[in-house]
């Protein structure tokens, strides 16, 4: 009989790998997430553990520690078998030969996923992990405050969504009719989410990387567009000073304590926003404003397996099940997160709070394009979002031009893009 | 008035009071070896690896390669850098002398006997036996621009909000005032155990000479807490340079580079996403020797002022 077990935010002290040379019947694996992320994840590993009569050691920590525990734990070979990472991290691990290759085991449902957020888990042609999920951000909004603002319409087709010149008097009148403790809205790109303003570089039709990902090209017209506009939310008072790209805290609670008239929100939050804002007011939700095109970011995160696992074969077998089209509909209608396989994409999924809103997230979703999915996919990402955010809010609330910002994120980037070797497809 | 001095240890002519039996150098070492392991494993071997780490081109994953002064090279260009050491200087600048005199105000006016001493004693205290995390969150649920305390009652008031995370003058203001509040517990608490080794017999000489109660303070009890005033200065001194947590929680460096110190950029670099080992070390390294040189400064002014 399987068994599973769960240590709660067990955090940087605790070894989080039990994995022993020869051991044909346990697993470990760590994950981060929400609370009902965390508890699907705990179902889904009994699941297994039954179907397989194995044991699966789960291991919970915060999502800002995971990264230095697997790290330290790749480093000391005490590393868990499977772990749960984001898209931007991953590529460090598959670039640096940290992960197992799980092409083979993995080839039907590379069948099923779209090959834009394939290429999120892939490096030099190998599959490295599973793309359990996707999610991305829309503007969620009070219905109630933007008509009193006297905003007519809003967007409920794709091909309606504002242009940035409509969404711009959309912000103005809203700021207008705020109260002096609110705003027009706010942009959910601080902590680890800088690179949200990638996407409006990618509506301006600019991008991160030149085609081969060896250069820099975002100081271009677009990027300049880009900067001026998103710029302008601080210069125009649309937006809390406090939202900048290095706030220490997030802009929803100040949406749930119904100071923001809009916000810029991911799929992942509406179960939160169900919980904190109940009936207290209405809310609703619709498309992300466009320029030169539609965009929104890749968000999401994998499960991958460590190559020196000490279990390889059960490593890839759980990664398997987590992939498979059941476990994934599970996770995704639990926690209202959006499948990765396109089979699951195509049925309408009873998600458990929101279902009405998921429409909008998933089209939103559809507006990624593969280059886009390369842009934030690097070996080097992670360290760019860093570089992002710092020149970003030098930029957002600071002196430096947008030009300077740019040629400084431009350099920066440039430097990386170094020991990017092997990225490009 | 001169500080009391200490009589130097009678010494025997063959140095018999430096040495002992071999059984008791035994003992001895026997006793210090467990210390000596623990600072060699936790302390002088890491601090060996660093000084190594810092003349390599060293990622996580992967050997690093010796890459000489490169390192350095680039710190010395490296805007942030100079930015970082400029904001630590600031930082210290604020905290320390503040911290120190804070302490001493608090002390003297906690050694007298007021009624429920020992209470306010405790509430000054407190927030050095909470972990620095807590009194982190703490400033953060006070200063948070929007949602915080301090910008609620001054709204309750009628008055503006202050900009407390996005204006870099007053970000590093509300990290001062964390740290300061976090601190002056501990100060006070050494003034107050230095106060009570006060020879009453002084203080009464001094005012049998007609010295009132701000001279005697001044002239004679300050005076003769130098060498706790020395150790607190460079504790705290100490501790400035070192500030990582309250920075990490409250403003994440920010805006811009506004709150950036030393700690958090070798942290950023050597464990943020770029995992820049080599460079981190560097940072670390270059705060090591200005720490240890403005200690040696600090022994070096004490020792002249005890002559």
């Amino acid at each position: 009989m399987g068994a599973v077990s769960l240590s709660g935010c067990a955090g940087l002290t605790r070894r989080v790998s039990s994995t022993s040379s020869g051991s044909t019947d346990r697993v470990t694996m760590q994950v981060y997430g929400t609370d009902v992320e965390t508890k699907v994840y705990a179902r889904l590993a009994e699941q297994f553990s039954s179907e397989r009569g194995v044991t699966v050691d789960l291991t919970v920590v915060p999502f800002a520690d995971f990264a230095t525990g697997v790290d330290a734990g790749l480093l000391s070979g005490t590393a868990p078998d499977v772990f749960r990472v984001d898209y931007p991290t991953m590529g460090l691990y598959a670039s640096t030969d940290q992960l197992l290759d799980v092409t083979d085991p993995l080839e039907e449902l590379a069948g099923d996923v779209r090959p834009s957020l394939l290429r999120a888990v892939t490096y030099g042609k190998r599959l490295y992990g599973v793309p359990q999920h996707v999610d991305t951000s829309a503007l969620v909004y009070r219905p109630d405050v933007l008509r009193d603002a006297g905003v007519g319409a809003v967007p409920d087709r794709p091909e309606d969504a504002w242009s940035w010149e409509e969404f711009g008097d959309v912000a103005s009148k809203v700021r207008d009719a705020s109260p002096e403790d609110g705003s027009a809205f706010a942009v959910n790109w601080q902590a680890a989410g800088a690179f949200r303003w990638l996407t409006w570089l990618f509506m301006a039709g600019g991008h991160l990387y030149d085609e081969k990902l060896e250069k820099a090209v975002l100081d271009d017209d677009a990027g300049v567009r880009a900067l001026e506009f998103t710029r302008s939310f601080f210069d125009n008072e649309w937006v809390p000073r406090s939202t900048s790209t290095k706030s220490p805290t997030y802009p929803d609670a100040q949406f749930t304590a119904g100071r923001l008239g809009m916000l810029f929100a991911g799929n992942f939050l509406v179960p939160a926003f169900a919980d904190t804002i109940g009936d207290r007011f209405e809310y609703a939700v619709t498309y992300q404003p466009r320029d030169e095109r539609r965009a929104s970011e890749l968000g999401g995160n994998a499960i991958v397996a460590t190559r020196d696992s000490g279990n390889p074969e059960l490593a890839a077998e759980l990664l398997v099940y987590l992939g498979s089209s059941d476990a994934m509909k599970q996770f995704c209608e639990a926690s209202v997160l959006l499948p990765t396989r396109e089979s699951l994409a195509a049925q309408d999924l009873d998600f458990a709070v929101g279902g009405d809103l998921m429409g909008v997230y998933a089209d939103q979703v559809s507006t990624i394009e593969d280059r886009d999915v390369a842009d934030v996919t690097t070996p080097t990402f992670a360290e760019v979002n860093v570089d992002l955010a710092n020149e970003l809010e030098s930029c957002f609330l600071g002196d430096s031009s947008p030009q300077d910002t740019l040629g400084a994120i431009a350099d920066k980037v440039d430097a990386a893009a170094l020991l990017n070797d092997g990225a490009a497809p | 008035m001169t500080a009391p001095t200490v009589a130097p240890a009678e010494v025997s002519p063959q140095g018999a009071a430096m040495t002992g039996s071999p059984g008791q150098a035994r003992a001895a070492w026997g006793m210090l070896a467990p210390n000596l392991l623990l600072i060699g494993v936790f302390l002088a071997g890491p601090l060996a690896w660093a000084f190594a780490m810092a003349f390599q081109d060293k990622r996580s994953f992967g050997k690093g390669t010796w890459s000489g002064l490169d390192n350095l090279s680039r710190l010395f260009g490296d805007d942030v850098f100079w930015r970082a050491l400029l904001n630590t200087a600031i930082f210290t600048a604020a905290t320390v002398p503040v911290g120190v005199l804070l302490g001493l105000g608090l002390a003297l006016l906690m050694n007298k006997a007021l009624p429920g001493r020992g209470v306010f004693r405790t509430i000054v205290y407190l927030p050095i036996v909470v972990s620095s995390l807590v009194t982190s969150l703490v400033g953060l649920l006070l200063f948070d621009e929007s949602v915080g305390i301090i910008n609620g009652i001054l709204r309750d008031l009628g008055l503006a909000d202050v900009s407390w995370q996005s204006d870099g003058a007053l970000a590093m203001t509300s990290v001062v005032v964390m740290t300061l509040w976090s601190r002056i517990g501990f100060s006070m608490v050494i003034y107050i155990a230095a106060l009570q080794d006060v020879d009453p017999q002084v203080i009464e000489a001094a005012e049998v000479d007609g010295a009132r109660a701000w001279q005697v303070t001044r002239r004679v009890v300050v005076p003769l807490l130098r060498p706790t005033t020395f150790f607190l200065v460079l504790v705290n001194l100490i501790w400035s340079f070192q500030v990582f947590d309250v920075v990490y929680v409250m403003t994440n460096g920010g805006p811009g580079y506004s709150t950036t110190m030393l700690v958090t950029y070798a942290y950023d670099e050597g464990f943020g996403p770029a995992r820049n080992f080599g460079y981190g070390a560097t940072v670390g390294v270059v705060l090591f020797v200005i720490i240890g040189a403005l200690t040696l400064l600090q022994l070096r002014r004490n020792a002249r002022a005890e002559a």
